[in-house]
């Protein structure tokens, strides 16, 4: 009994360091026109307000975005890729499509459907020629189920010209 | 004793009716007020707390939010579940909402600003307080949905066990002033802040504030609701307008605990130091609100109990409190009062 009620005083003032902690998280920065704290000594804000401001790209590196094709050394819009359909087997949403040229190894249709891909990354690990990644790219966005159906040598096509 | 015995009695004049309807309409205007205020308030202190903006875009510091949501929950479709009692459904919301407005007309907003003078005010409060648990029940049950019904449930059993420690609770604080009429608790307070009865009955003020979120159904006790648990419990099916008004009563009735707890408990409309002439209104609005305030921190600084422990911190601890409190309290009236 003695126990019980020590027990629960003691959960009463846990309640109260709770408070304590998320009065001092909201009081932090905000609000900034009562200056309690400079935002850098305080409690910054975690959050980025997108359209104004952005994540820098360094920071993205870690995001595993839709796979894309790695660009070929010698020539950025050629892909690495040997057309030996490993991706195509291992893929177990079967949302790749690629297909052989007519003339040497690469392949003159490569696409990958996002409706379908649940971004497991069998594709980039099975590949020998080391020809697929993951995207770094989050701001990516389709108004059509069609526009996600990416034609990724397309894609790095468009990567040479600029 | 005799003022509680003596029936009340009024002359209905053209004057009592036309001061009804007033009140009525203000009171009417302040709950609106207070909703579009509270949503906004509410959707704010928890980006604070989350060490996000809150809302940001719709006007300036986002204070227009509230406006957009209102047209758009106004815009949506009322929709209507099949095999589901279709008068019950549609009087749950309407009948969560209303006996709000009687509730407020009693509250002694200053020293003599009240909509109406009775002098069992307390008593008409606390028995109407059980009304918003049995629109939850209506339209748990009439959404025909496992969800709702569990939450009906559950806000069964939850308001039934708050209500015993908040009428201890509350009881206390009448044996102590002799009196269940409101306005006599406010004046009561008068004089410096150590009148207040925060300081003379602490342990009831305790069991208030915790009974408090237990009878308004806020977390840490949303069990009826359960976002993550019920998709929502009992307003699960409700949809528009019925779904505002469910969550208008909400922020209704925490103003009203928050207005007991500022007349009850925090002085009402007495300043904190014994200056009579600065004694008004504002100080109700003012305690009300700080008791608002600290009801949306505690939602979003504590996880949510579960049943079992909802049940338990009620029976095992909030009622033996209770009942220790109001014993103490009649011991010393009877020895000290006389």
């Amino acid at each position: 009994m003695f126990k019980a009620i020590v027990d629960n005083v003691k959960g009463l003032y846990s309640l109260l360091v709770g408070l304590h902690i998320t009065g001092r998280y909201a009081l932090g920065p905000f609000p900034i026109w009562l200056k309690l704290k400079k935002p850098e000594n305080g409690y910054p804000q975690l959050t980025t307000h997108y359209p104004r401001q952005t994540i820098a790209d360094e920071d993205l590196v870690t995001f595993r975005g839709p796979v894309e094709l790695i660009p070929a050394e010698n020539d950025p819009t050629k892909s690495k890729c040997v057309s030996c359909m490993m991706c195509v087997k291992a893929c177990p949403s079967n949302c790749l499509t690629v297909v052989k040229g007519d003339e040497g190894k690469a392949p003159k249709l490569w696409t990958s459907n996002f409706t379908l891909c649940s971004l497991c990354g069998t594709c980039v690990e099975v590949c020998p020629a080391s020809a697929l990644r993951f995207s770094h790219d989050i701001y990516w966005v389709a108004e059509k189920r069609e526009d996600m159906i990416n034609d990724l040598l397309a894609k790095l096509a468009k990567n040479g010209r600029n | 004793m005799e003022t509680i015995l003596v029936p009340y009695t009024t002359d209905i004049t053209l004057l009592s009716v036309l001061k009804l309807v007033v009140a009525l309409v203000a009171i009417i205007l302040l709950l609106i007020a207070n909703s579009v205020v509270m949503v906004y308030l509410e959707r704010k202190v928890a980006g604070f707390v989350q060490r996000r903006p809150g809302p940001y875009e719709v006007g300036p510091w986002g204070i227009l939010q509230t406006v957009a949501d209102t047209v758009k929950l106004l815009g949506k479709q009322i929709l209507i579940p099949g095999n589901s009692d279709r008068f019950l459904f549609l009087l749950a919301p309407v009948l969560s909402m209303f006996p709000m407005f009687l509730m407020f007309l009693v509250i002694p907003y200053g020293p003599i600003l009240t909509g109406l003078e009775v002098n069992l005010g307390l008593l008409l409060i606390l028995a109407f307080a059980g009304m918003e648990g049995l629109a939850v029940i209506a339209g748990g049950w009439a959404s025909n949905n496992k969800y709702s019904l569990i939450g009906a449930a559950r806000a069964v059993s939850q308001s039934v066990a708050y209500e015993i420690p908040l009428i201890l609770a509350i009881l206390a604080l009448a044996f102590q002033h002799g009196s269940l009429d409101l306005s006599v608790l406010n004046r009561a307070q008068e004089g410096w802040i150590w009148n207040w009865n925060i300081f003379t009955q602490p342990l009831a003020f305790l069991i208030f504030v915790i009974t408090c979120f237990g009878e308004t159904n806020r977390a840490p006790f949303d069990l009826p609701e359960g976002e993550s648990e019920l998709t929502g419990g009992y307003h699960t099916e409700y949809s528009g307008m019925g779904f505002a008004l469910f969550f208008m009563a909400e922020y209704t009735s925490m103003m009203l605990v928050s207005f007991l707890a500022a007349v009850l408990f925090l002085g009402g409309s007495n300043a904190p130091v014994d200056i009579p002439l600065i004694n008004g209104v504002w100080w109700t609005l003012i305690k009300m609100g700080a008791f608002m305030t600290f009801m949306i921190w505690v939602r979003w600084t504590f996880p949510r109990v579960r049943f079992d422990q909802l049940l338990n911190i009620n029976w095992k601890w909030l009622l033996p409190l209770g009942l220790l409190n109001l014993w103490v309290t009649a011991l010393v009236m009877k020895v000290v009062g006389n």
